[in-house]
């Protein structure tokens, strides 16, 4: 790891740090889910990202957010004003949305446009392990693959679903294609919350 | 003979206002049997140019995301569900995405979607239960910030069209037809 991947990672946790005493002093009236553990993963992803690719993220979406380039007061703001289960920023072209699998088909659609508009960015979309089993996934991979559109996606996979093992509930889990990028690792955090009992 | 009159005009308006529309730069159509015929809403698109229609697979969710998303880079799509049986199964992306995305983003996105559906004909032939049920009035009450609009009077479906096409606060429109109105060949 060199020097800046450092620092973003200290950048990073440390974010998650300072939400979760916000958390639990009671200022936040609203679901988070902290990310943790995946750093160095989402580091290096982040690093074949251009400025002006679109990035679409679920409910656990606060390292994507930072590491797409969106000012960290900002991304702070919205989480203590209660929005951290949907950042969404036109002008970073970033979209998070909180309904398993929603974000799929926009991504497909703004895949679409890229691709009439001849322009040269793409769109990452972040899933779950979860949501990769799913058929709406499996449709718009399909469609995307087969019209050749300027979509990536990612698997981060932690098996968990809230608290359902994907594995356990599926059997076993689906093989991962070669052109989609996938890691592992295990959460940090709960589901939501931070583990800790807080008075609203 | 005042009720076939009604019917031709019906379906004359709506091809004026897909012509209208076909002409936009910014358009596209999309959906299944905008290319291909097969229902009474493909009859309205003969005058809309080839390219810019996009013909779908069946996922319907699917397509009402992906309309969002055209939408979200500055297009101005007219996703076309040939009965309102069938957008019930764009609920997902239709309600909790389309319908909430304004105040999840403080108003910065605000995808502008043109909906059209159709009411499945009952005359002569009746599609039965799951092809001609009127949603209408449950779907005013589950679309916030979608405008619901029922066109029943054809004098009212070309103004329609054009004043949600030029809406300057770039909200989506669902518009329902009723294909006993136009379903004539």
């Amino acid at each position: 790891m060199n020097k800046n991947d450092k620092e973003l990672k200290d950048i990073l946790i440390n974010f998650e740090d300072d939400i979760k005493k916000i958390y639990e002093s009671g200022k936040i009236k609203a679901p988070i889910h902290l990310s943790g553990n995946n750093e160095i993963q989402l580091i290096n992803i982040f690093k074949k990202i251009k400025k002006n690719d679109w990035v679409l993220s679920s409910w656990r979406n606060h390292y994507h957010a930072i590491l797409k380039g969106i000012p960290l007061e900002l991304i702070k703001k919205e989480i203590v004003n209660g929005r951290s289960m949907g950042l969404n920023f036109k002008k970073y072209r970033f979209y998070s949305s909180s309904i398993v699998a929603g974000i799929i088909p926009i991504a497909l659609g703004i895949s679409k446009a890229l691709k009439l508009k001849k322009s040269k960015s793409k769109v990452w979309v972040f899933i779950g392990d979860m949501t990769f089993e799913t058929g709406i996934f499996s449709e718009c991979y399909k469609y995307s693959i087969n019209h050749k559109l300027p979509i990536k996606f990612v698997v981060e996979d932690n098996n968990m679903s809230t608290n359902t093992p994907t594995k356990k509930i599926w059997i076993k889990k689906s093989k991962i294609p070669k052109n989609v990028i996938y890691y592992k690792y295990k959460r940090k955090y709960p589901h939501h919350g931070t583990g800790s009992w807080v008075l609203f | 003979m005042g009720s076939i009159l009604k019917m031709i005009t019906y379906r004359k308006e709506l091809i004026k206002s897909m012509n209208f529309l076909g002409k936009k730069k910014d358009t596209l159509f999309i959906g299944q049997s905008v290319s291909y015929s097969g229902n009474a809403i493909y009859n309205t698109l003969t005058g809309v140019p080839s390219k810019k229609k996009i013909e779908m697979p069946v996922f319907e969710d699917a397509q009402m995301g992906m309309s969002i998303g055209l939408a979200l880079n500055g297009y101005v799509p007219i996703s076309c569900y040939p009965r309102f049986d069938f957008l019930i199964l764009a609920m997902n992306q239709l309600v909790n995405h389309l319908d909430k995305i304004r105040k999840m983003s403080r108003n910065e996105m605000k995808p502008k979607i043109i909906i059209r559906t159709s009411i499945g004909s009952k005359s002569p032939l009746n599609g039965g239960p799951q092809h001609t049920q009127d949603y209408t009035e449950i779907f005013k009450k589950i679309l916030t910030e979608v405008k619901v609009v029922y066109l029943k009077n054809p004098k009212d479906i070309f103004k329609s069209f054009k004043e949600a096409y030029n809406n300057k606060n770039s909200y989506s429109y669902l518009f329902i037809e009723d294909a006993d109105f136009y379903n004539i060949k």
